[in-house]
């Protein structure tokens, strides 16, 4: 019986969330959003790209001075510029309209500003000058160098391959991060979009007044235990939608979309970092819904609950603000009071984890902490909602509850 | 399954405290198989913490409460029918998807729930309704189909928390029709009401609560009884003389009401009046009502509606 009312239950909280047209509503803004960005960014890569062939047809006149010696004519006139000696002439037939540019070359470029005069094409439209300008520079040096290697060296253009190892083994470095950070991306979203669900799950059985009904035929904790689970299959689904158009951008839109071409093999997929990820996000995600739904079956409305569920999040997101710290030292004491305080543990051990941070023992003790907490806040959650869900109109003090007596000592 | 000569609701010594705040207190009661019985009390008596405790939605502080032999359960969940006084029922879902879910939730495979609401709405004129939302039917519509899930799976136990509170007319007798039926097809039921009409037309046994204690238990007539049994009423000219056999409770000018103070025959009450020299025109016996005794227990600044 209980089993098939745990189904039953599961079945009934997947499928009327599912069914709601709000939750697709909601869930699709993501993805479509996501898809309107990367539709703009196809639209303005392409644009830029048409402007900039536009740009290299059509060849800008302009005039120049050059007191360095280090522009070469025959560069500079092949650019399309026109050495002249008057800069104040030059200006004014730039201010009239009569030249399109003028460019004045100081004795040393290197120390001091180049200036250029142009007439106004708008904020895009004046970065032409400058870098026609430096254009003009740069072909006349690399001319006078006489070989690109030589020129690209000088530049700083120098391609770097490291290898670093951890323990004689070769360490992941970059790549190897990216793929347990994923699951501090999918914890923060779907808790996001899913905890106003979490904290009004058993809200809606007491303002629906169907507590009683409810508890009549099913125990507290296989309904918890199903809404809780139903959850999670709504998040998962949710996690699908989302990576949907990402999946789409990257296979149909990657080189209009500029995505560097993503070798699945450079990833280093380490186990032990994805399984204790996977572990700390389904621990903190049991957790934080264990908790919401407790201070559901708490409160009287949804409003009355709306402050407990900011303070949570604000624990939740607290330790992002000490990104930087839980990346330079790991190890420092707030780092560590994150870490092991069970609402700011997920995430500050999942980017501790990605970050190869967090070592196993720490992993093992934070994973065990929030599911055994877990575990305790969803029986807490049951007891709260035996007791709470029938205090219709009054929020149920954790005393009240914990000072009953228990059914079977007294019910014989 | 307890022995069929066993009551199906055995409350033996229950107390139950808030805090230091006593709600009811040493109270004993059966619930015989297949009788309908009225659990009567004013508002705040204990009556819906009673039957709370009964179905494990609290625990007690003390006392035996049992059905069918046992300490209630969820798992029992499929032979009971409950409509507590605090009732309703998901609103976003349509009307046949909450009935199909209360239906599993008591045992009914999803097919038989579906097809059981159904056939059910149709009997009470919701059939096209099935597919609407909850909180697209009228609060009428609503009740009937608080009913329907309470009756579903052919209960055992019916327990009806003050079931006609806010109920029209046309669903209070739909929900008469309903309780004479499963207690033909032999419901034991245990119902909370205020409204005595229907106590002394439905109920065989009562128990009055007051203050958390009983304050009267048994048939019908042995209430009546126990509150003063038959009161006589007398049309007449004259004067009527005092007498042990009586208190006179009412007194107009060619009318009285007599009530009896022992078990004297009528006919000797009516001997002593005529002999007695009054003339009397109409004299006519009958008992208390369960609406008189109410008041006398409980006093007339009680209100006869709410919890």
């Amino acid at each position: 019986m209980g089993q098939h009312n745990l189904r039953t239950v599961l079945a009934f909280e997947v499928t009327r969330t599912l069914g709601k047209k709000r939750f697709w509503f909601i869930t699709l803004l993501v993805p479509i959003a996501i898809g309107i960005v990367l539709a703009l960014v196809v639209l303005g890569n392409m644009t830029a790209a048409d402007t900039a062939a536009r740009q290299a047809d059509a060849k800008l006149a302009f005039t120049y001075s050059d007191a360095s010696g280090y522009v070469d004519p025959a560069v500079a006139t092949e650019l399309g510029g026109t050495a002249v000696t008057d800069d104040t002439a030059a200006i004014a037939a730039v201010k009239s309209g009569t030249e399109e540019a003028h460019f004045v070359y100081p004795v040393d470029p290197a120390e001091t500003p180049v200036h250029v005069y142009g007439v106004d094409k708008g904020l895009f439209g004046n970065e032409a000058y400058n870098g026609l300008a430096t254009q003009v520079l740069i072909t006349s040096a690399q001319d006078r160098i006489g070989d690109p290697a030589l020129t690209a060296l000088a530049q700083g253009n120098v391609p770097i391959t490291a290898t670093t190892y951890t323990d004689g083994v070769e360490a992941a470095g970059f790549l190897g991060m990216i793929p347990p950070l994923i699951f501090v991306v999918i914890f923060f979203l779907v808790f996001t979009l899913l905890s106003n669900q979490m904290l009004t799950s058993t809200l809606e059985e007491k303002e629906n007044r169907v507590t009683e009904m409810i508890l009549t035929t099913l125990n507290p904790t296989v309904l918890i235990s199903g809404k809780v689970i139903s959850l999670f299959v709504v998040g998962f689904v949710q996690v699908l939608v989302f990576l949907l158009p990402v999946l789409v951008a990257y296979v149909f839109f990657r080189s209009s979309l500029n995505i560097p071409e993503l070798d699945v093999s450079s990833l280093t997929i380490e186990p032990r970092q994805m399984i204790v990820g996977a572990l700390l996000a389904i621990g903190g995600f049991a957790l934080f819904t264990g908790t919401l739904v407790a201070i559901g079956a708490v409160m009287p409305t949804a409003k009355d609950a709306g402050s407990w569920f900011s303070g949570l999040i604000v624990l939740m997101i607290v330790p992002l603000y000490a990104l930087s710290l839980v990346l330079s030292d790991p190890h420092s004491p707030v780092v560590q009071i994150f870490t092991y305080f069970p609402y700011s543990a997920p995430i500050t051990a999942m980017l501790r984890n990605a970050f190869g941070s967090l070592a196993g023992w720490e992993a093992a003790i934070v994973i065990i902490e929030l599911f055994l907490l877990a575990a305790l806040v969803l029986q807490v959650a049951a007891r709260l909602f035996r007791y709470g869900s029938i205090s219709y109109t009054s929020k149920v003090s954790f005393k009240t509850v914990f000072a009953r007596p228990t059914g079977s000592a007294t019910r014989k | 399954m307890a022995p069929h000569n066993e009551p199906l609701v055995h409350i033996q010594n229950f107390r139950m405290d808030f805090g230091s705040t006593t709600v009811v207190e040493d109270l004993s009661f059966d619930v015989r198989r297949g009788e309908t019985f009225g659990f009567l009390g004013s508002n705040g008596s204990g009556k819906t913490t009673t039957l709370r405790a009964l179905l494990g939605i609290y625990a007690p502080t003390a006392g035996i409460l049992h059905v069918d032999g046992r300490p209630f359960t969820p798992e029992a969940g499929s032979r009971l029918g409950y409509l507590p006084e605090e009732r309703g029922l998901y609103k976003k879902e349509s009307v046949l998807t909450v009935m199909t879910y209360f239906g599993q939730l008591k045992g009914l495979s999803k097919k038989a729930a579906s097809a059981w609401s159904s056939n059910y709405l149709e009997r009470v004129g919701l059939g096209d309704h099935a597919k609407s939302r909850v909180d697209k039917l009228s609060g009428g519509q609503q009740q009937k189909v608080q009913l329907g899930v309470t009756i579903m799976n052919d209960p055992e136990l019916l327990i009806l928390d003050e079931p006609t509170k806010g109920f029209d007319p046309v669903n209070r007798r739909l929900l008469m029709d309903i309780i004479e039926e499963q207690k033909r097809a032999g419901a034991t039921v245990l119902m909370v009401t205020h409204q005595m009409e229907e106590v002394e037309r439905l109920c065989d046994r009562v128990i009055l609560l007051k203050d958390g204690r009983a304050e009267a238990y048994g048939t019908i007539s042995e209430v009546q009884n126990q509150y003063g049994g038959t009161m006589i009423r007398v049309s007449y000219s004259g004067e009527i003389p005092a007498s042990p056999h009586y208190e006179i409770s009412t007194r107009d000018r060619n009318y009285a009401e007599l009530t009896l103070t022992d078990t004297v025959d009528e006919a000797l009450i009516l001997r002593d009046l005529v002999q007695a020299g009054v003339l009397v025109r109409s004299f006519t016996t009958s008992k208390l009502s369960l609406e008189e005794i109410f008041v006398t227990v409980y006093g007339a600044q009680n209100e006869m509606v709410g919890a």
